[in-house]
């Protein structure tokens, strides 16, 4: 409120320091029902599940509102022993890397096309949302019913395709399998988000700029890879890193289609965690794999904007 | 230069590509619906059909009689009905400070905020469910409407305050001459001219929580106040799964957002995009 000099100078009793300090006063007054919702909610939450990781907490310390006792990582080396942190840490990359890659090729390819306003390019961009806004169990039950084994519609064409050889095809029932039928419902999702972001990112670039290069005989690859991208980093940046994120923290969709199985083939950090506070009750073991999760979410995306950024120079 | 030379064959290969994505797309969607309209005959024949060739209301009408599927639905639009009021006011005010009053600590607690905004929710759920457990809050709509505004107050915060920044300074200097001040001045002049923002927030957190299940799942556990998700995922999807049923829910569950989409989504569109692109 640098610009307010003025105003207050007409009037003599509000002292020019005072006001700032006033500003202060109401600026904070504003600020405080957000930030004790994010405090109570989110900080003081995630500090304490840290702290649970490292402490044996279970049903008893719950309902008898005992603290934890420390375990010396025990929860850490349990978990790492059993080889279920290292697998979970790597169906959880499988996923989030498919799933990314794929939401963003596909995206970008949709967006391409509806930025050359096709017949009915503003009904498709509409429509086009449709998945996006369907809640995420809903989206996992339509997909846990096309997948549904016997009865459902992958089964029937891949029987088609396979000439009637394979009949009984569970795409959630197999180990290798299983992670595409949640990879695919995730994509189905997440593209509708990532095709508006890229397309509005795409307003910014600038269409003389796309005019000269044609005219100097630069391919539409060319054209794409040395104008388009450059000028929509920012954009990508953002959209791919919130993609990232949405993706490390999916839930829903696993707990509807497969519930981590079969035989663990799903199961993501997400899953693990939630398995172990929830459904073994072991809240120290389950805050130990959030706490692993945190860290390697935060690490992967700082790593994704490190090297974006770099590029740019 | 390939478009020069093929106009006809770029022409296809775009109309192509649209026909696959969007079947891609929207084919689940219609699936979902002819399948809440089949019997459970129909569906489970071998070769399924695409259209029901008899039109059947039993699935929805199962679910309206039930009991159970009405009041999850009702939960739900008072949560997320809630947690939209809620989100809006907080985010109305504390937007307007990050957008006009700029101190050192902004920075710090918009670091703070998108930080918040990264953390997964169940790493979150494990301690918030002992904490909320020792002021008496769980199994209550109370404690998951303050929890699931927590989630989206962040977003909905930045994304205010990018709507405050599009409105001149110089009205808040005139009200402050003419002697407003300054919660009048936010109330009476500023917040009227940030309407479509609120309504950006407002829709957009009512889509966000009506999404919510992990808050639900773990914090409520009697079935009289489980919402819609939580209630899909626990009442309808078993062993033996009834998938008229389960699809007649599912169009249930997913029309009012729908709806809600097409309606506002001119707001919508615009936060989402100001939140995301802002360079």
């Amino acid at each position: 409120m640098r610009s307010s000099i003025s105003a207050a100078g007409r009037r003599p009793f509000w002292d020019l320091r005072s006001r700032k300090r006033q500003d202060l006063l109401f600026c904070l007054c504003l600020l405080l029902p957000a930030v004790v919702l994010c405090v109570a909610f989110i900080l003081i939450p995630i500090v304490d599940s840290v702290a649970m990781s490292f402490t044996t907490y279970k049903i008893a310390n719950l309902t008898k509102n005992r603290p934890g006792e420390w375990n010396d990582f025990a929860n850490y080396t349990r978990l790492w022993k059993a080889g279920k942190l290292q697998s979970a840490i790597g169906i959880t990359a499988r996923f989030v890397g498919i799933t990314v890659a794929l939401t963003f090729v596909v995206g970008m390819t949709l967006a391409l096309i509806l930025n050359t306003q096709p017949r009915g390019a503003r009904f498709l961009r509409s429509v086009m949302m449709i998945p996006w806004v369907i809640p995420t169990v809903i989206a996992g039950l339509l997909w846990a019913w096309i997948y549904a084994n016997p009865y459902g519609l992958v089964q029937y064409l891949v029987s088609v395709f396979t000439g009637g050889r394979v009949t009984d095809f569970g795409m959630l029932n197999i180990k290798g399998t299983a992670l595409w039928g949640v990879i695919i419902a995730g994509l189905w999702k997440q593209v509708p988000l990532m095709t508006l972001l890229l397309l509005a990112g795409m307003q910014n670039v600038p269409d003389d700029l796309l005019e000269a290069a044609e005219i100097d005989g630069a391919g539409y690859l060319t054209r794409l890879i040395h104008i388009l991208i450059p000028y929509m980093r920012s954009v990508i940046a953002v959209s791919v890193s919130m993609c990232i994120i949405e993706n490390f923290k999916q839930y829903p969709l696993f707990a509807t289609l497969t519930n981590g199985g079969p035989v663990g083939a799903t199961t993501t950090l997400a899953v693990l965690s939630y398995d172990e506070a929830f459904v073994n009750n072991n809240y120290g073991s389950g805050a130990a794999v959030t706490t692993v999760w945190l860290l390697v979410m935060v690490v992967v995306v700082l790593l994704f904007n490190l090297v974006f950024r770099r590029e740019k120079d | 230069m390939k478009h020069k030379r093929h106009p006809h064959a770029a022409a296809v290969c775009k109309a192509v590509a649209i026909a696959i994505l969007f079947l891609f797309l929207l084919f689940p969607v219609y699936w979902m619906l002819a399948t809440s309209l089949k019997t459970n005959v129909e569906s489970y024949r071998i070769v399924p059909s695409l259209w029901p060739e008899r039109l059947s209301l039993d699935g929805y009408r199962t679910l309206l009689r039930d009991g159970k599927f009405l009041v999850y639905y009702r939960n739900n639009l008072a949560v997320s009905a809630m947690a939209a009021a809620l989100i809006c006011a907080v985010s109305i005010f504390a937007g307007y400070a990050l957008s006009r009053f700029r101190f050192r600590w902004n920075v710090i607690l918009l670091a703070t905020f998108s930080f918040s905004q990264m953390m997964p929710v169940i790493s979150r759920l494990i301690s918030l469910y002992g904490i909320l457990r020792r002021l008496g809050m769980t199994d209550s709509h109370l404690g998951l409407v303050l929890a699931v505004s927590a989630t989206q107050v962040p977003f909905a915060v930045s994304l205010m305050a990018s709507f405050f920044d599009g409105i001149p300074r110089d009205l808040e200097e005139a009200a402050w001459v003419d002697g407003c001040g300054r919660m009048k001045t936010l109330l009476r002049i500023i917040m009227p001219l940030v309407v479509p923002g609120i309504l950006a927030v407002g829709i957009y957190s009512f889509l966000m929580t009506w999404d919510d299940y992990l808050h639900a799942i773990t914090l409520v556990r009697s079935p009289a106040l489980w919402t819609l998700s939580q209630g899909l995922k626990l009442t309808y999807l078993g062993e033996v799964s009834d998938w008229q049923l389960i699809n007649a829910a599912s169009i249930l569950g997913a029309l009012p957002m729908i709806v809600i989409f097409f309606f506002f989504q001119k707001y919508m569109v615009k936060g989402l995009v100001a939140g995301a692109v802002k360079g």
